[in-house]
């Protein structure tokens, strides 16, 4: 009865099935890389050849790099009064870190996807946001709000709200969770952990040993916390807590204490920001003109690029820092300067993954892999039901040094990258190679500033701070690190010091 | 004497193969994934007849007997697999449990059946003739029972009657067996009592198979299902048990024609007779065409608008003849204009004023759904009153998803509107409640339609009135950003289903 029933009963309800998806596994998927900038930079650091400008333009202030840092110099002297000025940017598009994309599918970021909730204290990033009409009357307009549910955790085999590690976690485990969190409303109590950083940092001790040997000192050895802690450094610096400074690892989680359930943001990610301040500013913007060479001339600059020489009173210097000793003449090399590489990726999704629950969040991570996870474009769709989604993708390559993670970004194609990435997704969504048409890979040598141990209250962090002369540097890597508030204040102040220059302060 | 014998064989094999099917069917119907639950359960079903033909060795004396309580176990177990199924679907954590506890025990049962009757008969035939008969008639109540699932089962008597009507079958035999060897047992009487006792049971079971559905609350399954699709956006579904039209989205039951005109009317007139010489209508969801329906009852309505995100929800409302008749073919009016969009969205995009404003979604399950329940949302929806207009919004029951119901209230409050809650019993939902938003005060209208089957301008005020079991608790408003109403709603379900 058993063996005959089961040729009845088994292979006819099966075999149609198994057929169907004997199909399908084979799906081609479309992509390559996409905006690679190291030719153009391996170009400026080796002193290439580049075509001598034919026009000589007189221009008081030259601002150079189109990120956020360069952007709101440019806003900060716009909103001064103060019109004369250029913006230089060696990419075809404007936006440094904070760059986007668009397909039919969705807008998408490339790489800086969010602004914390500012706190009553930043007034600077409120400033621009009530101008950008998502800060209302001491509201945050709900639909930049990240919507709910904000994050999950693909752990032990299944997804779990929020990217803590809950599931599994013992008691003891959450007993150090508290603890943690207890010694960090300490520092956060004493005011020295600010966004901008510079309002309230004092050189501490922290800052010369790393996240991971503070963690130990300080008794922490539960994993989960460990693993979220390193997850936190890896995301917001690029770089493992052991290569993390302990003084910035407290950063990243006592300088915020938001009002309002958050962060910002928007399917481009920072890149609206990016595209609203590039709309308000294009008069002065001049994208695909790489600046080559800063000469002093007496006591102004000749900013050269293919186009143009112009001739400014001031430079700000906007791009990361230390490109400038590369290009501006007598500019020291940038010592104690360390950046992340970075890999991100947009998949286009045309099938929703099954087995998805619950409900897939903005943020995904999954617990354990070298990856960061993905965030989704469509999750700030007003819409009920989404059919198709991009997915970004983001990868700190943290496990290697940052020469390393070059070499090897440079070495493989993108064949290597693209099975990488789906076989870390394939963990959380066993049919994701049934749902992506298409996978574009940005790669990114020096992403981010990583403040690595002793950094942040360096010498040599201190001395770019200064002003060399004319040129104000402006670039948020001079904070040790890259999010959009040290950048937007870097911007400001280095447009301040211009103004002064040029005596319109 | 020899045909009756075989015919058993048969019948005992077609409710082997139809518990099978239904634990599939109902595994699949519940948890999805198709394939993974067929295959499993066949796979423990098979194994589980394995374990029982092993175990038929063990027993030896009084075959007869053994074989008829098998038959009364198989009966009950198989009868009530799926009203048991629903309702550990229904109020407990452990279907999957209960799903394959209740396969292998089936199977094990059916699994002793053959041996032990093929034991029982083997002195009455020779063995080449006795494998050869059982086997065929085993291979034609396979058959015949899995053309009958799809085609007769599931479609007239749904899940939970097929299994129970199938139980019926195998306590039929049990009984049918003690007079077919009743040379063989020796207290026949006492077995057939037991018969009885299984098959009052197993008949009790069918004709209160409605309740156990209802009790279970995915009910669908025991009707006739006479429309079941899988859209891109949900799984709609309508049964029709006597004169009872139901309709489930997403297993959620939406309305039963029944009642439904308690629901509809108090969605529509409590707002729409407030405001004479309303012109311009949008409905927003309702796809059913029932709101319009209602609407549709005021002359001075010359525009009602309905978007709605399902384009074969509208068309099988707009074509189906039972459907159709039932919303008075109000979606192909010419007043009316159907948009098949996401409404959210639409709102967003467009810029046209109404003077009433149907929000009729369903109850928000998820985040997705959610995002119509929010501050950002009726803000949105706000703009897009004309001056002295209205909106209404389907608010879920303010009974049993009290701290949901009111939160809702608050939400259209924090945009900004003034709020006017109130409710109404409707028999198949419970206690169901609404929530009037509007710029200027409101007060109940003193007019009605004529020709209403619930309201009057005598209980229209009485709506407005909430007993102490449903007086407003503290809420925080449904944001986009923090959907407290999702969890306030998947937390209070949860508590009236344990």
């Amino acid at each position: 009865m058993i063996s005959r029933r089961q040729f009845v009963a088994a292979p006819a309800l099966i075999g149609p099935f198994l057929i169907g998806l004997g199909r399908k596994t084979d799906r081609r998927i479309a992509g390559g890389f996409v905006n690679d900038s190291f030719p153009l930079g391996h170009r400026l650091r080796d002193h290439g050849a580049f075509r001598a400008p034919t026009q000589q333009l007189r221009v008081p202030v030259v601002i150079v790099g189109g990120g956020m840092a360069g952007l709101n110099a440019a806003w900060h002297l716009d909103k001064r009064g103060f019109r004369d000025f250029v913006l230089l940017e060696m990419e075809r598009q404007a936006g440094g870190n904070s760059r986007w994309g668009e397909s039919d599918v969705s807008k998408f970021p490339w790489a800086a996807h969010y602004v914390p909730v500012p706190a009553k204290g930043e007034s600077l990033a409120r400033e621009l946001f009530e101008e950008l009409g998502v800060f209302r009357d001491g509201k945050w307009d709900e639909r930049v709000l990240c919507f709910d549910p904000q994050e999950r955790l693909f752990i032990n085999g299944h997804w779990q709200e929020g990217i803590e590690p809950e599931d599994g976690a013992s008691p003891r485990d959450r007993a150090q969770y508290r603890r943690f969190m207890e010694k960090i409303n300490e520092f956060r109590a004493s005011g020295h952990f600010t966004v901008p950083m510079e309002h309230g940092a004092k050189p501490s001790s922290l800052d010369r040993m790393s996240m991971a040997d503070w963690l130990a000192q300080q008794g922490f050895d539960s994993a989960p916390l460990r693993w979220y802690i390193n997850y936190a450094c890896r995301d917001d610096y690029g770089a493992l807590a052991r290569d993390t400074s302990a003084w910035a690892g407290v950063q990243y989680f006592a300088s915020r204490e938001p009002e309002e359930k958050g962060p910002l943001t928007w399917p481009e990610g920072n890149g609206w920001i990016a595209g609203r301040l590039i709309e308000k500013l294009k008069r002065y913007l001049r994208t695909g003109d790489a600046v080559y060479r800063v000469e002093r001339s007496r006591n102004k600059f000749r900013v050269l690029t293919e186009q143009a020489e112009y001739m400014a009173d001031a430079v700000i210097w906007a791009a990361p820092t230390f490109l400038a000793s590369y290009i501006v003449e007598g500019a020291p090399r940038a010592e104690g300067f360390q950046y992340s590489p970075w890999l991100t990726a947009n998949l286009t999704l045309d099938r929703i993954p099954e087995r998805n629950n619950p409900e897939p969040a903005w943020d995904n991570v999954i617990y354990d892999s070298p990856t960061l996870g993905y965030v989704n474009a469509t999750h700030m769709s007003l819409a009920t039901h989404i059919d198709r989604t991009v997915w970004t993708f983001y990868w700190s390559l943290a496990e290697h040094t940052p020469e390393e993670a070059r070499r090897l970004l440079v070495a493989k194609d993108w064949d290597y990258w693209k099975e990488a990435i789906l076989n870390d997704l394939a963990r959380a969504h066993p049919d994701i190679r049934q749902c992506v048409a298409s996978m574009d890979i940005m790669r990114i040598g020096h992403a981010m500033a990583r403040p690595a141990p002793g950094f942040v209250f360096s010498k040599e962090r201190e001395r770019w701070l200064k002003p060399a002369g004319n040129i104000f540097f402006a670039n948020s890597d001079l904070s040790g690190f890259s999010i959009f508030e040290e950048a937007q204040y870097r911007g400001v102040e280095a447009a301040k010091g211009a103004l002064r220059l040029v005596g319109r302060a | 004497m020899s045909i009756a014998l075989f015919l058993s064989v048969f019948l005992i094999a077609a409710c082997g193969l139809i518990y099978e099917l239904i634990a599939g069917t109902l595994a699949s119907y519940l948890l999805g994934d198709t394939l993974f639950q067929f295959s499993t359960i066949i796979g423990c079903y098979l194994f589980a007849m394995g374990i029982g033909s092993y175990l038929s060795r063990f027993l030896n004396r009084g075959l007869v007997a053994r074989f008829v309580s098998i038959e009364l176990m198989v009966g009950m177990v198989g009868g009530f697999s799926s009203s048991l199924l629903f309702l550990a679907f229904a109020y407990t954590e452990a279907f999957r449990l209960v799903l394959y506890v209740v396969v292998i025990l089936v199977g094990t049962l059916v699994g002793l059946e053959i041996p032990l009757l093929m034991r029982i008969l083997k002195e009455r035939f020779q063995f080449r003739e006795l494998v050869s008969h059982v086997l065929t008639f085993d291979y034609l109540g396979a058959l015949g029972a899995s053309l009958l699932f799809p085609i007769l089962l599931v479609p007239k008597l749904g899940l939970v009657r097929s299994a129970l009507v199938f139980g019926i079958f195998n306590a039929g035999v049990a009984l049918w067996s003690t007079y077919l060897f009743r040379e063989q047992i020796g207290r026949a009487q006492a077995l057939r009592i037991g018969c009885f006792v299984v098959l009052a049971f197993l008949a009790a079971g069918t004709l209160f198979a409605d309740r156990i559905s209802n009790a279970a609350d995915n009910s669908l399954y025991a009707d006739e299902v006479i429309f079941s699709r899988n859209t891109p956006y949900q799984r709609i579904v309508l049964t029709k048990w006597k004169d009872d039209l139901r309709l489930f989205l997403n297993s959620h039951l939406q309305f039963s024609s029944r009642d439904e005109y308690r629901y509809h009317e108090a969605l529509v007139h409590p707002g729409l007779a407030a405001l004479p010489g309303a012109r311009r209508v949008l409905v927003l969801g309702g796809g059913d065409g029932l709101a319009v329906r209602e609407i549709l009852k005021y002359p001075s309505v010359q525009n009602v608008t309905l978007v709605d995100l399902d384009p074969e929800m509208t068309h099988l409302f707009s074509t189906h003849p039972v459907m159709s008749d039932l919303n008075q073919h109000s979606l192909t009016a010419p007043r009316v204009h159907v948009i098949n969009t996401d409404a959210f969205r639409w709102l967003d995009t467009n810029t046209e004023q109404y003077d009433f404003i149907v929000a009729d979604f369903p109850d928000p399950t998820s985040y997705a759904l959610g995002k119509l329940f929010t501050t950002a949302f009726y803000r949105l929806a706000a703009k897009h009153l004309a001056s002295g207009g209205l909106i209404v919004v389907q608010s879920t029951s303010p009974l049993f998803a009290r701290q949901s119901y009111w939160c809702i209230v608050q939400s259209v409050k924090e945009a900004g509107l003034r709020v006017y809650p109130y409710h109404v019993y409707v028999p198949s939902f419970g206690e169901w409640g609404y929530v009037i938003g509007s710029f200027a005060p409101y007060e109940p209208p003193r007019q009605l339609p004529s020709g209403l089957r619930f309201l009057s301008t005598n209980n229209v005020g009485e709506l407005f009135v909430f007993p102490v079991d449903m007086q407003p608790v503290p809420a925080e408003p449904n944001r986009l950003n923090d959907q407290v109403l999702v969890r306030y709603y998947e937390q209070e379900w949860k508590d009236v289903a344990h």
